[in-house]
């Protein structure tokens, strides 16, 4: 997403989808996992007649409530796609106009997209040549048509690539930039759109600045420290640069290439301590790969509402933390939402008992380790304070440092007053009315300046950038290959004073632009670009003369800096067609890959897995429960919904298995793992598949942990947890783990 | 040998009932149960129970329970009981086991049929924790009634199978319409006893049955699932047999009483001390009193 | 509401827009703190997992106009109120679960307690109106849970479903927002400010 043309959020809204003529949803469960959000869509089936249009494994609940059902095997939603673009150019069907003048690279996958005749998109995918057609049709003569995506598109091992192929059909269909368009990803949890803009993430600084030495130096200065200061609390210079172990590999920093384990590039060292908040890290794949990586740590620390179930599945048995974190109704802060707008959050209650908010445990942390002064002063520095006030001033302090995806504006006056006038804004466009006009509910970021009213809908050149009006980001430079990326004459936002391309502002280029005069003092004043101006001047100035200061270029279809520059189908690691595994390898192993040597090819070519484990095997999530489902599990009423762990699978599948409906089964991975559940007879997987909630934890492979529960602190339901079975293998970008196209083996228990 | 299926048959259905298990009545069977009330195709006992109940049990409970004393009164009035010499010898017809079994069965039915009837009438009593404690103290006195009908029906089974005297007693009403004292063609039973005799085992396991479907409800029964019918269904149809079953009860019940304290003066002792009167068992047993004169036991 | 002399109360669940997420049920049971095995509120699936065919339904008491539940009982314990709404007393019900057998929809609901597992009294929706003990009063609240009617809110179910598919009011009302959900397809969507009359129209 960012990487096609700037950004990596939901371009629209979910109030937006209202306005769609068709919606086409890849790998994603909004009925279940965003049951409020999916009122929208009932809304744009029922008001606007828009034609829902579902591709999934399993049958949904939003498959349910869809005009089209296409039921892809795990992991081709790429020849799916390709066969779609396939007719689309066959036909005529794309845009041609927004194509020359806003994407740059569609050739290639024309090309490529000759290949996937629909016959063969039917070998591959499972979905029939006429239903693909008819499909395509559909979605492609009902404009505008929106694209949703979550997490189905993007847990394989070519998830970065699955996420680049949904936009590049979007742009080939011009569905871009326009009320009822988009690529709407759904966030799966409160506030996950907020902390990737924050940089839970460990390849860059918050806001997306990457780890580049300027980025370094910007944030020092930003945050009121010393830049040596800051380099000095690392191994070596060089090390500031590098990305860090994720969320997905972090136990093989704790292993450290040892027993056959993927070897890691840590300057030498491997993890010791592991410090989580909130994070359900029991509903992590290769769950018995965490529980090794736990139990050779030297101490863990775990902060939540509930028991983190981590504390549950290890056998360590000293130096195990378990802190009470209070919950979000006892704090008070800014919340970013799926369509990237912000939300006040208010305390309802002070935090009860011995808990303690989040902040609070990490600035006594940050005394203890004799860094709170520096970590504080970035709060103190706006209005040169001698104490600052939170949550407040973190917010503040946020909105003066993160240009690179316009959060001036968010200052926390305004997203309050926001709050308090909720009532004043349209549901669908989220424009205020009365007191609040001029400005889109939550301030949907780019906003460019402490005045801008938000953009609720990225890329479209229909608005002035004053109203929320962009074109694509100039974000990889003016020329590729001799062509020019920046945007076709004519595809400049409303109201500019450009009406072509032109690239992202800088000190350097600013006059020439916008076509102003600076003064001395402006010039003086002036940031080096638009990403590190703290000076506002850029946006400022940009505002008034129509110019999105991140430029208006093309979006790009081919990305060349990645390992497939258009993108390719590759069959999952483990596959159960291991004849189009040949014919469509995985990549090749990567090593240091977030510090960690990464199998592709020589794990998908190990053995042929399909012979041993013939079952697909999908995850997801359930209505009742979210993540690792600790907290879910603990609510009596919400555990009642699903008391017991169970596996949806076909009475046919099961039939051949002698597993009866609610009886016992095992499911054994190529991992060598197996996991013992109840069998729930279901027709929404076919024959070839099964699926399994990923929210169970406390029970591990067969075994009955409930003893290690904390007195008093068991959840009323406790189950196997679905990753303990789930396979091998990662993003090639993201390193994301491919837990929706794996293999598995079942017999009854 | 009966009596040990019903006690594994009792003993299974409460485990179903203390055990933790999916309802039968409202998860996911909720569906099946809501189509069977009045669909097409359905037994429609949902829309029968509701007329039934709101209707037309109440007024026959009624009417079987004033009435039928009533027809007695007036019976009593006009021909009167019969009254059978206590000078002649005596005849020992019941064993003390016989005389055992049905006093618990009488105990039984004593606890039962009273709390059956406030429970129907439980307006009348208020409603609340009385006619609560009588629904409890109806479903325990079940077990007294089980304990009592299965030996029961085991040792009077034989001389309770039809004959042809049945068909004559039945033509004459066994007497009881005059108070000559002609021999009335009976067994060691006559046709009245093994109507009731019959009611209250045949009927009586029907009634057990039906009465612990209710009392646990939420149970699953294999057979109901392989038949399609629904629990609720199932419930509906007990609840409709009991009370049905109930009304015939009542009234043979009020029978077997005025015949027994009212109707035969003395008649009450043979179950007391196991004798009947010479002359009794002459007039309303006469095979059987033939039977014995034969044997030379009389 | 249009006429509150003649407002009949009823619910309605749309089963084009019932996407069968629990939120009417599991909000019932928290606002009323109803114990571990009373569903007031149930939602059903029916085919599930067949394309063209699921679909889903939130079921609690319909409070029927010619209640069957209060035709059979025994004790004469339900009452109707002028609203509609339809209600049991709690201190009367002897628990012989006639009412289950009458009702069309598997509403009443039997807590099993003791060791005996003695049903105990019946428990169904009381469309957050409360039951016959004083408005508000601690032994309401213990018997019959919330009553939020008295205090003008909407039944917390149907305050929570997060696609409004389950309707709760007068039965003219309920009619007027379904008919406008019929009619306005391919009308567009329609833009108005955030509020309880989007999710209840204008006129309440």
């Amino acid at each position: 997403m960012a990487n096609t043309w700037g950004y990596g959020a939901m371009t629209n809204s979910l109030g937006d989808i209202q306005n769609a003529k068709a919606i086409i949803i890849f790998g994603a469960n909004p009925a279940v996992n965003h049951p409020v959000g999916f009122q929208h869509f009932l809304k744009a089936k029922e008001r606007n007649n828009a034609k829902i249009i579902v591709i999934d494994p399993v049958f949904t609940k939003t498959a349910a409530k869809a005009d089209h059902y296409c039921q892809v095997r795990p992991g081709t939603d790429i020849p799916f796609m390709y066969g779609m673009l396939h007719l689309i150019f066959k036909n005529g069907w794309h845009d041609e106009k927004f194509i020359s003048d806003r994407v740059y690279g569609m050739e290639d996958v024309m090309e490529e997209a000759k290949k996937w005749n629909p016959k063969k998109v039917e070998d591959v995918t499972g979905v029939p040549a006429d239903q693909l057609i008819q499909v395509t049709t559909l979605y492609a003569r009902s404009t505008p048509g929106t694209l949703i995506w979550a997490m189905g598109l993007t847990q394989h091992s070519n998830g970065s690539s699955n996420t680049r192929l949904a936009p590049i059909l979007q742009l080939a269909l011009g569905n871009m930039g326009v009320e009822g368009g988009g690529t709407n990803i759904l966030r799966g949890h409160d506030n996950v759109q907020g902390a990737t803009d924050m940089a839970c993430l460990s390849d860059t600084l918050p806001g997306y600045y990457g780890l580049s030495d300027g980025a370094w130096q910007y944030f020092a200065s930003s945050w009121g420290v010393d830049y040596e200061w800051l380099s000095g609390r690392f191994k070596s210079k060089e090390w500031m640069g590098k990305k860090g172990f994720t969320l997905a590999r972090w136990w093989a920093g704790v292993l450290d290439g040892k027993d056959g384990n993927d070897q890691i590039h840590n300057a030498g060292t491997n993890l010791k301590n592991l410090f989580v908040m909130g994070n359900g890290i029991t509903s992590i794949a290769q769950q018995a790969k965490v529980k090794e990586g736990l139990d050779n740590l030297d101490m863990i620390v775990l902060c939540d509402p509930f028991v983190n179930e981590a504390a549950i599945l290890t056998d360590k048995q000293d130096d195990v933390f378990i802190l009470p974190a209070a919950t979000q109704f006892e704090t008070s802060g800014s919340v970013t939402a799926t369509n990237r707008s912000v939300q006040w959050r208010n305390k309802v209650v002070e935090p009860m008992y011995e808990s303690k908010t989040d902040h609070d445990i990490m600035f006594e942390l940050a005394k203890r380790l004799g860094f709170y002064d520096e970590y504080t002063a970035g709060m103190k520095i706006k209005e040169n304070k001698q104490d600052y006030t939170w949550p407040e001033d973190a917010t503040d302090e946020i909105a003066r440092i993160i240009k690179t995806i316009g959060l001036t504006g968010w200052t926390a006056k305004r997203i309050k007053s926001h709050n308090e006038n909720w009532h004043m804004f349209d549901q669908i466009s989220g424009r205020g009315y009365g007191k609040m006009k001029g400005e889109y509910y939550g301030l949907p970021w780019p906003a460019w300046t402490e005045t801008h009213g938000g953009s609720p809908l990225l890329y479209n050149i229909n608005r002035s950038v004053a109203e929320g009006g962009m074109g694509f980001r100039n974000r990889f430079g003016l020329e590729h290959d001799g062509q020019d990326l920046l945007a076709g004459a004519g595809s400049a936002p409303k109201g500019s004073v450009q009406k072509d391309g032109y690239p992202e502002i800088t000190a350097v280029n600013i006059e020439e632009v916008l076509g102003i005069k600076l003064t001395a003092d402006e010039k003086k004043r002036i940031g080096k670009n638009w990403k590190v101006d703290t000076s506002n001047i850029i946006a400022e100035k940009c505002m008034e003369q129509g110019i999105a200061p991140y430029g208006n270029a093309k979006a790009r279809a081919k990305v060349w800096t990645f390992p497939d520059q258009i993108p390719m189908h590759r069959e999952p690691l483990h596959s159960p067609r291991s004849d189009l595994a040949k014919e469509y390898p995985s990549f090749d192993d990567k090593e240091n890959h977030f510090r960690v040597d990464t199998k592709y090819i020589s794990k998908q070519t190990e053995q042929d897995w399909s012979k041993d484990f013939p079952i697909n095997l999908v995850t997801g999530r359930l209505v009742n429960m979210n993540g690792a489902g600790m907290e879910n599990r603990a609510s009596k009423y919400l555990a009642a919904l699903t008391p017991e762990m169970f596996c949806s699978i076909n009475p046919d599948l099961a039939g051949k298995y002698g597993i009866r409906d609610g009886s016992m089964m095992w499911i054994h991975s190529p991992e060598g793992t197996k996991i013992k559940v109840k069998a729930k007879y279901s027709h929404s997987v076919p024959e070839d598949r099964i699926f399994m909630p990923f929210h169970f934890a406390g029970h591990f492979q067969g075994e009955d942990l409930s003893h290690k529960y904390p007195k008093g602190t068991k959840p009323y339901a406790i189950g196997e947890s679905a990753n303990t079975v789930t396979n091998y293998g990662y993003d090639i970008v993201t390193q994301i783990p491919e837990t929706k196209g794996g293999l598995c083996r079942i017999e009854f228990a | 040998m009966k009596s040990k299926y019903i006690i594994i048959a009792l003993l299974a259905l409460s485990s179903l009932a203390f055990g933790y298990s999916d309802s039968v009545v409202w998860s996911d069977n909720l569906v099946d149960n809501i189509l069977g009330y009045d669909k097409e195709g359905s037994l429609h006992l949902g829309q029968y129970f509701t007329i039934l109940q709101s209707t037309y049990f109440k007024p026959l409970f009624f009417g079987v329970l004033f009435g039928v004393p009533a027809i007695f009164l007036i019976h009593y009035l006009i021909i009167g009981p019969m009254i059978f010499s206590h000078d002649r010898k005596k005849i020992y017809v019941f064993t003390l086991f016989n005389r055992i079994v049905h006093a618990i069965a009488g105990i039984a039915f004593i606890l039962i049929i009273p709390t059956g009837l406030i429970m129907m009438f439980a307006t009348t009593f208020g409603g609340g924790e009385f006619v609560r404690i009588c629904k409890d103290i109806h479903a325990i006195s079940t077990l007294l009634f089980i304990v009592s009908i299965v030996p029961m029906f085991l040792m009077w089974l034989r001389p309770m199978l039809p004959s042809s005297d049945d068909i004559k007693w039945m033509m004459i009403l066994g007497g009881y319409l005059n108070k000559r004292k002609d021999p009335v063609p009976a067994g060691r039973f006559n046709a009245g006893q093994k109507m009731w005799f019959w009611l209250a085992t045949l009927g009586g396991f029907l009634m057990i049955g039906t009465g612990v479907a209710m009392y646990f409800q939420d149970f699953r029964l294999d057979i109901l699932v392989s038949n399609s019918i629904s629990q609720i269904d199932f419930l509906r149809a007990s609840a409709i047999i009991h009370n049905v079953l109930g009304l015939a009860v009542l009234a043979l019940f009020l029978t077997h009483i005025y015949m027994s304290v009212f109707a035969i003066k003395g008649a009450i002792h043979s179950m007391i001390n196991g004798y009947k009167e010479e002359e009794e068992v002459e007039i309303l047993h006469s095979s059987y009193y033939k039977e014995l004169k034969e044997k030379g036991e009389a | 509401m249009s006429d509150i002399g003649n407002a009949r109360l009823k619910f309605y669940c749309d089963e084009h827009r019932c996407i069968s997420c629990d939120g009417c049920s599991v909000a019932c049971a928290e606002a009323h703190e109803l114990p571990a095995n009373i569903n007031r509120r149930k939602v059903v699936t029916m085919n599930e997992g067949i394309f063209g065919l699921e679909y889903s339904l939130s079921i609690a008491c319909m409070h029927c106009t010619d209640a069957p539940c209060e035709q059979v009982c025994p004790t004469d314990c339900f009452y109707i109120r002028e609203d509609g709404i339809v209600l049991h007393d709690k201190d009367k019900c002897i628990g012989c679960a006639y009412c289950l057998y009458a009702c069309p929809f598997g509403a009443p609901q039997f807590p099993q307690d003791g060791a005996f597992s003695i049903k105990g009294v019946m428990d169904k929706c009381t469309m957050c109106a409360g039951g016959p003990e004083e408005t508000n009063s601690d032994k309401e609240r213990e018997l019959y849970g919330q009553n939020r009617i008295a205090e003008g809110k909407v039944p917390v179910c149907a305050a929570m479903c997060s696609t409004k598919a389950l309707l709760v009011g007068d039965s003219a009302e309920i009619s007027d927002i379904y008919r406008e959900r019929v009619l306005s397809i391919g009308h567009g969507a329609k833009t108005q400010p955030y509020g309880w009359s989007t999710a209840y129209g204008s006129k309440i």
